[in-house]
C-alpha cells in the first residue's frame, strides 16, 4: 500500500478481538470477533458512511482506528501514511489532535462536574494550541461556529438539551482543528428535527474546515445524504464499500441488498420490496465457517459455507466481498482496494 | 463578533440563573427539611463543643471543693454504776469474797465471811467502803475511780484521795505526804496534778486518740448538766462540735465529733454555678461535655480523614489500574473485612493500658488504629465508582482529546466520585463517634483526663449513679444521639441531593 496523499486514512485488513476470561484461572477460553479484517481508504475531505446492524463492529472499527480500544489484534491503520500503532505516547498525544471522535450519547460523554467551557476548551489548553490570550476568543469562535453562544461557557452539561450537548460535543472534538472525526452515531440519540440541524452542522464544518468524517450509523437515510462512500460490515466485516450513489442504486452484496430494502419509501403506493433476513445475527465468538452471511444468505451456495470470500473490486471504487461476483471480472486485478 | 456578543449577553444568561452542579446540590439538601434540622443538630453541637468550651469559666479538668460535715464516734462513755475494788498490796481479796460482801451489803449485815475469814466493812462516804479482815484494811469498795496521770499512785494514797473525795474534803495526807483534792476531783501533790477522781469511764472509739484531762472534764461537765452537745478547742487548737447522745439501754454515752472537712463535691446537683452538677470527681458536667464533644469530634473527624485519604489512594489505584493490581488491592480490602476489629481494638486498648501510655499519644494511636480499620469500605465504594465511570464516554473523550493520566484522573474521574464520597464519609462519622464512645466507655478510647462523651458516661455502670444522678449521664447520651442522628440525617440529606433519582 502505498502512501498515497489523497488518503487521510488507510485501514487493511483490520482486526481486534476481545478475550472471553472464563474458567478457574481466568485464561482466555475465546474471542469475541469484533471486527474482523477490515480494509478501507478515506480520501481527504470527504466522508465514509458506515453501516451495519447492531454489534456488527461498526464502533469498535471506529475506536480502533482511534486507538482507544487496547491493542489492536493484527492489520494496519495508516492516518496519512503513518501507522498509528506503532506512535509512542507521546506522538499519539501529538496526533490527538488531528483525529477526533463524536459520541452516540450526549450525555454520558460530557462530564457531569465540568463548565462547559473547561469541557471544550480543556484539550485546547493541554496541547498549547493557542496562547493564553487568544484562548477565550478562540473558544467563544468554536462555540460561534457550533452554534453555541459564548454564555453557555459558565454552564453545566445538564443544563443543556440533547441537541445543545451534541453541538457541545462537536465543538470539543472541532476546538482541537483535526483533520478527521470518526462520528461515532452522533444522531442516534436526538429527535429527527435536531438530526437535521447536527447533520447539517457537520456538512457547514467540512466545507469550512476541509474535515475528514467516518460517519457510523444504523440509519441509512441519514448515511445517503451526508456520506461520499459508504461501508456496509457485517458481523465484523466490510463486506460491501464503494461510493454512494453506487451502493445505494447498485447493491451488490446480499446483505446490502436485504439492509437497503428496508429503507422506508415516503410513497403510499410504491409497492414495499422487503427481503427479509431469517433468523438473528450470529454470535461473533463464535461466527460461521466461510462466508459469515451464510446462514441468512438467500443466495447461499455450498462454497460459501466452506471458504471464506474474499474483497473483489467489480465497478471502479466499488467493493464486495462475496462469492456470488467469484466470476466477475476485477477492475482493478488487484485484491485490495486502491482507485 | 463584537455584535453578537451584545445581543447575547442581553439574551437570557440575565434571566436564566446560573447553577453550578455544586449550587444544584445545596438546593436540593436546602429543600430537604430532615437534613436541614440534622445539619442544624450538627451546627449546634459544634457550636457546643469547639465555642463552649471557650466561653466556660471552667476548665476540664478543674475540681470543686465542699465542705462537709463528717461525723465521728469519738469516745465512748460509761458512768460507773458497779463497785470496783481496790486490793492493799500484799492482801487478797477475790471475786468469790468480792460477792459476798455486795451480798452483806446489800442486806445490811456488818460482817461477812468466807472460807473460814470473817470480814467486815465500813462505810467511809457516799459508794465507798473500807474491807477489813481481823482489823487489817485489806480493800476498798468505790464506785468512783481514782485514775493516775503518770506515775502508779500507791493503795494508800488513792484511799485517802477517796475519802477525802466522798466527804467533799480538799485535802488528806496519806503515808506522811499530804495532798490536795480540788473540786474536780484532781488530786495535787506540791501543786502538780498526779491523778483524778471520777466515775466516768472514758474510752477512746478510734485508736490513737489521747484523751486529755481538759476534754473529759468538759465531756463530764456535758454530761452532768445534761446539754448534748459542746464545743471543745483542743491542745492543738482545733475546735469541734462534738455531739453526745445518751444509750440509755447500755446505760452510756456515745460522744460523736462532727468535723468540717474538704473534699471533692462529687455528683453536686446542678445548680446555677454548674449547671449540670459535677461529676464524680468533682469536675464541672457542662464543661466536661464540651470538651468531650471536641475529642469525640475531632476523633472522628481525623479517623474519617484518615481512611478517605487511604480509601481514594487505594480504591483508585485498583479502579483506575484494573488486573493484578485490582485483584491485589481487594484481596488485602477482604482480608480488612474479616478482620474482627472490636476484639482488635480492644486487645490493642488493653496493651496500651499495659504500657501506660500517655493520655495524648493514646488518643492518637486511637485513631489511626480506627482509621487503618476503616478504610476498605471506603476503597470498595471508589473502586466500584472508578469502574463505573472509567467505562464512561466522557472519559473515552477525554482519552481521544491526549488529555494526560493524572489530568484525567484528578478533573474528570476524582469530582465525580467525591459525592459518594462525601456520602459515606458523612456517614462513617456517625458510626465512627459510636465506635470511640463505645472504646471510651469500656476504658479503652479517650482516657482521664481527658473527657469524651464515652468516658463521660463510664460512671452509670455504678447502678446507684444511674438512678440517683442523672444529670451525670442522660446529657451525654443527648449529645452522642443528636450528633449522630444529625450525621445520619445530613449524610441521608446529601445522598438525595446529590442524586435527584433517590427523590421520594
Amino acid at each position: 500500500m502505498s502512501n498515497n496523499t489523497d488518503y487521510i486514512l488507510q485501514v487493511k485488513d483490520l482486526k481486534k478481538y476481545f478475550p472471553i476470561k472464563g474458567g478457574l484461572l481466568s485464561h482466555t477460553v475465546g474471542q469475541v470477533k469484533a471486527v474482523d479484517g477490515v480494509t478501507f481508504n478515506l480520501k481527504r475531505g470527504t466522508t465514509m458512511g458506515l453501516v451495519g446492524e447492531s454489534g456488527c463492529g461498526k464502533t469498535t472499527t471506529g475506536r480502533v482506528i482511534l486507538r482507544l480500544a487496547g491493542e489492536k489484534t493484527g492489520g494496519e491503520v495508516l492516518f496519512n501514511g503513518q501507522e498509528v500503532y506503532d506512535m509512542s505516547h507521546k506522538q499519539l498525544r501529538g496526533l490527538r489532535t488531528k483525529m477526533q471522535i463524536i459520541f452516540q450519547d450526549p450525555f454520558s460523554s460530557l462530564s457531569p462536574r465540568l463548565p462547559v467551557g473547561e469541557i471544550i476548551g480543556e484539550a485546547v489548553r493541554e496541547h498549547k494550541l493557542v496562547s493564553k490570550a487568544e484562548f477565550n476568543d478562540y473558544i467563544d469562535n468554536v462555540m460561534d461556529h457550533c452554534g453555541l453562544q459564548p454564555f453557555h461557557k459558565d454552564r453545566y452539561p445538564h443544563e443543556f438539551s440533547g441537541g445543545q450537548r451534541q453541538r457541545i460535543c462537536i465543538a470539543r472534538a472541532l476546538a482541537l482543528n483535526p483533520e478527521f472525526v470518526v462520528c461515532d452515531e452522533p444522531v442516534s440519540a436526538l429527535d429527527v428535527s435536531i438530526q437535521a440541524q447536527i447533520i447539517n452542522l457537520l456538512k457547514e464544518l467540512q466545507e469550512q474546515r476541509g474535515l475528514t468524517y467516518l460517519f457510523i450509523s444504523h440509519d441509512l437515510s441519514v448515511v445517503e445524504h451526508i456520506s461520499d462512500t459508504v461501508g456496509v460490515m457485517y458481523l465484523g466485516n466490510l463486506v460491501e464499500y464503494g461510493a454512494t450513489d453506487d451502493i445505494f442504486k447498485n447493491p451488490l452484496h446480499p446483505y446490502t441488498k436485504a439492509l437497503f430494502s428496508a429503507i422506508p419509501v415516503p410513497d403510499p403506493k410504491a409497492k414495499m420490496n422487503r427481503i427479509v433476513l431469517e433468523g438473528s445475527i450470529p454470535s461473533p465468538a463464535n461466527p460461521p465457517a466461510g462466508c459469515k452471511f451464510h446462514t441468512r444468505c438467500a443466495n447461499c451456495m455450498e462454497k460459501c459455507k466452506h471458504e471464506a470470500p474474499v474483497q473483489k473490486e467489480i465497478e471502479p471504487g466499488h467493493y464486495v466481498v462475496c462469492h456470488l461476483y467469484d466470476d466477475a471480472k476485477d477492475v482493478s486485478k488487484k485484491e485490495a482496494p486502491h482507485a | 463578533m463584537e455584535n453578537k456578543k451584545e445581543t447575547y449577553s442581553l439574551n437570557d444568561d440575565r434571566r436564566v440563573r446560573v447553577l453550578s452542579p455544586g449550587a444544584m446540590v445545596a438546593k436540593r439538601f436546602f429543600r430537604n427539611r430532615l437534613a436541614v434540622v440534622g445539619l442544624i443538630m450538627l451546627l449546634t453541637m459544634f457550636v457546643f463543643s469547639f465555642i463552649g468550651g471557650l466561653l466556660s469559666p471552667y476548665d476540664q479538668d478543674e475540681q470543686f471543693y465542699a465542705t462537709t460535715q463528717q461525723q465521728q464516734e469519738y469516745v465512748g462513755v460509761v458512768r460507773n454504776n458497779d463497785f470496783r475494788y481496790t486490793v492493799a498490796d500484799g492482801m487478797e481479796f477475790g471475786s468469790a469474797a468480792q460477792a459476798q460482801f455486795l451480798l452483806a451489803q446489800g442486806k445490811g449485815e456488818s460482817t461477812f465471811s468466807y472460807k473460814d475469814v470473817t470480814y467486815e466493812w465500813v462505810e467511809e462516804g457516799a459508794d465507798l467502803y473500807s474491807i477489813y479482815a481481823n482489823g487489817t484494811l485489806l480493800a476498798f469498795a468505790a464506785k468512783d475511780i481514782v485514775n493516775e496521770e503518770e506515775a502508779a499512785l500507791p493503795f494508800s494514797v488513792k484511799y485517802e484521795a477517796l475519802k477525802a473525795y466522798v466527804n467533799g474534803e480538799t485535802s488528806f495526807t496519806a503515808e506522811g505526804a499530804s495532798y490536795e483534792l480540788d473540786e474536780e476531783g484532781n488530786i495535787i501533790e506540791n501543786g502538780a496534778v498526779i491523778g483524778y477522781v471520777s466515775r466516768f469511764v472514758v474510752r477512746s472509739q478510734e485508736n490513737g486518740v489521747v484523751i486529755s484531762r481538759d476534754f473529759r472534764e468538759a465531756l463530764e461537765d456535758a454530761i452532768e448538766t445534761e446539754v448534748s452537745d459542746f464545743v471543745y478547742t483542743g491542745e492543738d487548737g482545733e475546735t469541734y462540735t462534738y455531739e453526745i447522745t445518751y444509750n440509755a439501754s447500755a446505760q452510756n454515752w456515745s460522744v460523736l465529733q462532727t468535723k468540717d472537712t474538704y473534699v471533692y463535691d462529687r455528683y453536686a446537683s446542678p445548680s446555677s454555678r454548674h449547671w449540670l452538677g459535677l461529676d464524680t470527681n468533682g469536675m464541672d458536667m457542662l464543661t466536661r461535655l464540651m470538651y468531650g464533644g471536641r475529642v469525640s469530634l475531632v476523633i472522628g473527624f481525623i479517623v474519617v480523614l484518615i481512611a478517605a485519604f487511604l480509601g481514594i489512594i487505594l480504591g483508585g489505584i485498583a479502579g483506575y489500574f484494573g488486573r493484578w493490581v485490582d485483584n491485589l488491592i481487594m484481596r488485602i480490602v477482604d482480608i480488612f473485612y474479616c478482620i474482627p476489629s472490636m476484639p482488635l481494638i480492644i486487645i490493642l486498648g488493653s496493651a496500651m493500658d499495659n504500657a501506660q501510655m500517655d493520655s495524648q499519644l493514646r488518643m492518637l494511636y486511637l485513631m489511626l488504629i480506627l482509621g487503618f480499620l476503616s478504610w476498605p469500605s471506603i476503597a470498595r465504594m471508589v473502586r466500584g465508582q472508578i469502574l463505573l465511570l472509567r467505562e464512561q464516554e466522557f472519559m473515552t473523550a477525554a482519552e481521544a482529546s491526549g488529555i494526560r493520566a493524572s489530568r484525567r484522573i484528578f478533573k474528570h474521574l476524582i469530582p465525580n466520585v467525591i459525592p459518594q464520597l462525601i456520602v459515606i464519609c458523612t456517614m462513617s462519622l456517625g458510626s465512627t463517634i459510636i465506635t470511640e464512645s463505645t472504646l471510651s466507655f469500656l476504658g479503652l478510647g479517650v482516657k482521664f483526663p481527658f473527657a469524651s462523651w464515652g468516658n463521660i458516661m463510664t460512671d452509670v455502670n455504678d447502678a446507684f449513679v444511674m438512678t440517683h444522678y442523672w444529670y451525670i449521664w442522660i446529657p451525654a447520651g443527648i449529645c452522642l444521639l443528636i450528633t449522630v442522628l444529625g450525621f445520619n440525617f445530613v449524610g441521608d440529606g446529601l445522598r438525595d441531593a446529590f442524586d435527584p433519582r433517590m427523590k421520594r
